[in-house]
């Protein structure tokens, strides 16, 4: 089951009535998840990529755009009706439930001709389990498992009911580090064998690139690239994938062009031509440099990490924009560094450069041919190679505003259902204005819960009150701990008179 | 789609197996998402019908009681009862104020609910302080002893300490009486502590060092720390001696000495088929007020602390 | 060594008004009412007098024998098993009602809460004005709920007045006793909700679980412990009802002379003389709530997951 995303653009109603800055968490999304392939969205946290998993799930409703699963346009349909199995976070395992039940309950909601006898619901409930291998654990309860285990319930929840997508949000992040290594491993065996089309939500780029077939790198709600992970690390279309990829991650200096040389600080340090004169970035991957005593970029040495096969360099320079300049050398070229000062030459294709403007790529030599390729073999797979350059349109998003307006819908029931809702608005509208002046506070509370509503569409009234009802009781606790971590610095100034009870 | 899940049934063939996890026609997505907005619909107006029906019961026993106390008596007593009164009178508040004595009752139930709030919260900081702050033998036994007694129903103290007050010590007829005996709250001192437990002990020990003395700590720190606690206890206490109406009742017999509620129950309204219900709603109304007004002011602070407790007044 | 020491003293300063608060009026009369519940025909005046009462178990005898405590008994548990499971149920519908709707939720929160910050006896007053019926010449002038059950066609009942049926008393007090109980239940309730991860409700969604479905084997497990607490906090309250039943029917406690008393109600009206039966009918109370309570925290122990 392919999933196509179009135009799929969602937009969350500001809470701040004065600025109305709403939230375009997600900003006219294009993408197609090919049948059977993994894939992931990646992207720092507020990129927008879990509320794209949420609107493919149907827990969430796109502000516009539509959403396909295969043939069917789905954008409408609520989540129980699009087949999907989702694993979230925190797993969302019913804790009062043994393992056995959570995984038999969504089997048990089959309805009608779906129905299923309880002989077909327990052997496909045990061959869920024993696909993630947690058989003999049936019997307990969430709690009592760890949480690789709880993991693997979850997904096993998931796909008891066969879903034609999987949905997996950020699912290792609650686990230690060596267990989200083997969880990452068992989910990848898991989507090879059962072929489902899965996605998987994630800010952490070894694991997108370690899983996936392909990753959608995102920012801002914006995609900024597309592909198989190897062709992104290789051929990122802009400095913002370039520094998002890859640990230790790439340095970047800052150079120019001039006459067809590459420059960074005062050296030529790389024939690039063809390329139009130019301020440039110049990201180089820890593992392109080459030590060499005639090198052309010099930096100076400050430490030296050994890693075993490889060591790596850890040095200064001026140009550099990070801190630090990594480079990775084999372990072999070790003795040739000496002094402070180590020189090296450039691997052509580890070198990437971007106009200062708009950050994205310039590539140069045989890196274009390369890129074609890739481009190439995307669209015979019948991929969409997609990249995004110059400004965000969050920061420019009049666009995006203009094609938000809620279309009226057709149905009878939610018209008669806004109208109503509206004129209680105008209402509540018209009090307020009659109390504005006699208790400004007040007004402030009671206007929130109106005033979301007005922007929200009908399907997503209840989801987000817990939240109001819960910031309150935040607020209150924060002023409490401000208060207590004042105290002292309060008491600290006054002269120290000693204790003499002690 | 995987061997392992279909195995659940061997004989399909590989077509049936891409047909099998859909669980609906493609046609269908059009019907579903109608029936299903509409159910969405139907929903969210049967919720609303329910709890605002459920709300109009819960309110109907108000408005009952205001609309009656602006009624004649005569179109009270009318048999076909009005749902608005013909006109509104204030004749029945006047009745209300000649058989309860408003002000005096008023300003006596201020008067015990002031003091017994002020010595009540008093007592039971320094308590809390006691059992937060420092350790002394005994003191989790005593702890747990004290929470024990909150499991008895009060009932039981009630005879003993009616037999004490009033027959060894001859209180009856004050507003010590009314005051005294329920000044320490197991329940409140409980609150407080672990309101106090939560202040991290490095504020302590950082007043110590700066040479603050404990009561000092206790007052400038703990309590202003603490005070949305304070304030629920205050706000409960208060509410607690315009509701009390047993005791007060079974002690002081003097008008003099009335709090609210016993005044209220006690006040002549007529007998039998002469009974001046305006006026009796009338004086309930001027109840009831004081209490709403309260509530709007402090709700966070009355449902907060109601929350943990389920104690009324 | 020096500073434990003060500290000690300290606490016990800071203590002392508390410690001798609660010994006069909590520990001396939890002794005293076994004491004079064993004291045969104890009365303090005749004691201050200088009787003395001879050991004996007859105070239980005579106030389990006395003519009215079975009707009391009756009641209070008639009144107990009818409203705390039907508050409790409705509780739950209600906060599960206001936990999913936003629009105007502040509002009918505010409203629910309402019949709690109301003095007991004065709104049981307001409840017995809407039940009664007043006699004008040969007929009735009937309150409003009478009306309401005329409107639809029905023949008005006798609630409260002189004549009526017990059945009706406690239907009426029934009525008024889950009328002030819901806003606590909900307020607990609703709270509970709010705690309740949304993921649950999530993964229910997309399992395309029911309403019906994820209300019973979700929200109230998940709720279990709430409930426990709303049903234990209910039986205690329950068995200590009195103040209802005061606000509707007056001092009388009943249409006539006592039909609708309770146990709390018996006990209070043995308060100034018998102490002695008024100490056993006490200490009964407390045996039956503890049972109760016990019974609860059991099967809440087996049901709750917490």
């Amino acid at each position: 089951m392919k999933v196509v995303l179009q135009n799929i653009t969602k937009i969350f109603p500001s809470r701040n009535k004065k600025t109305k800055d709403e939230v375009i968490a997600v900003n006219d999304f294009n993408f197609e998840i090919p049948d059977g392939k993994l894939v992931c969205l990646l992207g720092p946290s507020g990129c927008g990529k879990s509320t794209t998993l949420y609107m493919i799930s149907g827990l969430q409703a796109p502000t516009s755009g539509k959403i396909f699963f295969g043939e069917d346009d789905v954008t409408k349909l609520s989540p129980e009706n699009r087949g999907i199995g989702l694993v979230f976070q925190n797993y969302a395992l019913y804790p009062h439930m043994t393992v056995q039940q959570n995984i038999l309950f969504p089997l048990q909601n089959f309805k009608g001709e779906n129905r299923l006898s309880k002989e077909v619901m327990l052997k496909r409930a045990n061959e869920a389990a024993k696909l993630v291998q947690i058989e003999e654990y049936m019997n307990r309860k969430p709690a009592e498992l760890s949480g690789g285990q709880q993991q693997r319930v979850a997904i096993a929840r998931a796909l008891v009911k066969m879903p034609r997508v999987l949905l997996l949000d950020e699912p290792l992040s609650n686990l230690d580090a060596r267990l989200r290594l083997q969880t990452r491993e068992e989910i990848r065996r898991i989507q090879r064998s059962t072929q489902i089309t899965t996605i998987f939500v994630t800010h952490d780029q070894e694991e997108a690139m370690s899983i996936s077939d392909y990753i959608v790198i995102m920012k801002l709600g914006v995609i900024m690239q597309t592909g198989k992970p190897q062709n992104v690390y290789d051929d990122p279309a802009n400095l913002f994938v370039a520094k998002f990829l890859g640990a230790p991650p790439i340095n970047v200096f800052s150079g120019k062009v001039e006459n067809g040389k590459l420059y960074v600080g005062e050296e030529a340090v790389l024939d690039v031509k063809g390329v139009e004169d130019q301020e440039v970035y110049v990201g180089i991957r820890p593992e392109g440099f080459k030590l060499d005593k005639d090198g052309k970029l010099s930096v100076k040495v400050t430490g030296v990490d050994v890693m075993g096969r490889d060591i790596s360099v850890v040095s200064t320079s001026e140009s550099s924009l990070n801190p630090v300049v990594r480079s990775i050398i084999s372990a072999d070229e070790m003795g040739n560094i000496s002094g402070d000062v180590a020189k090296f030459n450039l691997k052509e294709h580890k070198v990437f450069i971007f106009n200062k403007e708009t950050e994205e790529r310039v590539r140069f030599g045989k890196q274009v041919a390369a890129h074609q390729k890739i481009v190439e073999e995307m669209e015979a797979e019948g991929q969409s190679y997609v990249v995004h350059n110059g400004p965000l349109p969050r920061e420019a998003d009049d666009v995006a505003k203009e094609s938000v307006l809620p279309e009226p819908p057709k149905n009878v029931f939610v018209r008669a259902f806004l109208a109503v809702k509206n004129f209680f608005i105008k209402v509540g509208e018209f009090f307020k204005k009659l109390f504005k002046k006699k208790d400004e506070n007040k007004e402030e509370a009671d206007a929130t819960p109106t005033e979301e509503v007005k922007t929200e569409t009908v399907d997503e009234i209840k989801s987000e009150e817990v939240k109001t009802e819960a910031v309150d009781e935040i607020k209150i606790e924060e002023v409490k701990t401000e208060e207590v971590s004042e105290k002292p610095k309060k008491s600290a100034k006054k002269p120290a008179k000693t204790d003499n009870e002690g | 789609m995987t061997e392992n899940i279909n195995d659940v049934n061997e004989k399909v063939t590989p077509e049936e197996k891409e047909e099998k996890p859909r669980l609906m026609k493609e046609n269908d997505v059009d019907t579903v998402s109608k029936k299903q907005t509409a159910m969405k619909v139907l929903v969210q107006i049967a919720l609303y019908a329910f709890l605002v029906i459920m709300a109009l019961i819960v309110l109907f026993p108000f408005y009952w009681m205001i609309m009656s106390s602006f009624k004649t008596i005569d179109e009270y007593d009318a048999l076909v009862p009005t749902l608005w009164p013909q006109n509104f009178r204030w004749d029945a508040y006047k009745v209300a104020f000649e058989k309860v004595d408003f002000g005096k009752i008023f300003l006596n139930t201020c008067y015990v609910g002031i003091v017994s709030t002020i010595l009540s919260l008093v007592i039971t900081v320094l308590a809390a302080y006691a059992f937060a702050r420092f350790n002394f033998k005994g003191k989790n036994a005593l702890f747990a002893a004290m929470l024990a007694t909150m499991m008895i129903p009060g009932e039981l103290f009630t005879i003993t300490n009616y037999i004490t007050t009033v027959g060894w010590f001859g209180w009856d007829n004050t507003f010590i009486i009314l005051i005294v005996p329920f000044l320490v709250s197991v329940f409140y001192i409980y609150l407080l502590r672990q309101n106090f437990m939560q202040i991290p002990n490095e504020l302590y020990l950082a007043a110590k060092v700066d040479g603050t003395s404990d009561l000092k700590y206790l007052w400038k720190v703990m309590i202003p720390l603490s005070a949305p606690t304070l304030i629920s206890i205050t706000i409960l206490k208060m509410m607690g001696s315009w509701n009390s109406y047993i005791w007060p009742s079974l002690v002081n017999s003097d008008k003099a000495y009335w709090l609210m509620t016993v005044a209220l129950r006690t006040a002549d309204f007529g007998e039998g088929a002469y009974v001046d219900y305006p006026a009796q709603m009338a004086a309930v109304v001027l109840v009831t007020i004081p209490l709403f007004l309260v509530f709007l002011f402090f709700r966070k602070y009355i449902i907060r602390g109601v929350s943990r407790s389920g104690i009324k007044g | 060594m020096d500073n434990k020491k003060k500290n000690q003293w300290k606490a016990w300063l800071y203590l002392a008004p508390t410690v001798v608060l609660l010994l006069i009026f909590t520990v001396w009369p939890m002794i005293n009412t076994l004491r004079m519940s064993v004291l045969e025909g104890y009365d303090s005046l005749k004691e201050i007098g200088g009787a003395s009462f001879s050991f004996g178990f007859d105070n239980f005898k005579q106030i389990v024998e006395f003519y009215r405590f079975k009707d009391c008994m009756l009641t209070t548990i008639l009144l107990t098993f009818i409203t705390v499971p039907v508050s409790t149920l409705l509780a739950l519908v209600i906060a599960v009602a206001l936990n999913s709707i936003k629009f105007v939720k502040k509002t009918l929160q505010t409203i629910f809460f309402l019949p709690y910050v109301t003095n007991t006896i004065a709104i049981g007053m307001v409840f017995m004005a809407m039940f009664n019926r007043i006699p004008v010449g040969d007929t009735y002038s009937y309150g409003i709920i009478n009306n309401i059950i005329q409107a639809f066609g029905g023949e008005p009942v006798n609630w409260i007045n002189g004549g009526s049926s017990y059945w009706a008393n406690i239907a009426v007090v029934s009525v008024y006793i889950i009328w002030n109980a819901l806003p606590f239940k909900i307020l607990v309730l609703l709270g509970g909700l709010q705690g309740v991860n949304k993921q649950y409700y999530d993964a229910a969604k997309v399992d395309g679980t029911s309403r019906f479905r994820t209300f019973w084997r979700i929200t109230v497990p998940l709720l279990s412990p709430m409930i426990a607490y709303v049903v234990i906090t209910g039986f205690i309250g329950g068995f200590k009802e009195y103040s209802s039943v005061l606000g509707i029917f007056g001092p009388s406690m009943g249409p006539g002379n006592h039909e609708m008393d309770t146990m709390v109600g018996l006990i209070y009206e043995s308060v100034s003389e018998q102490q002695g039966q008024a100490s056993a009918a006490a200490l009964i109370l407390f045996v039956i709530i503890f049972a109760v309570t016990m019974i609860n925290m059991y099967v809440s122990k087996k049901k709750v997951h917490y």
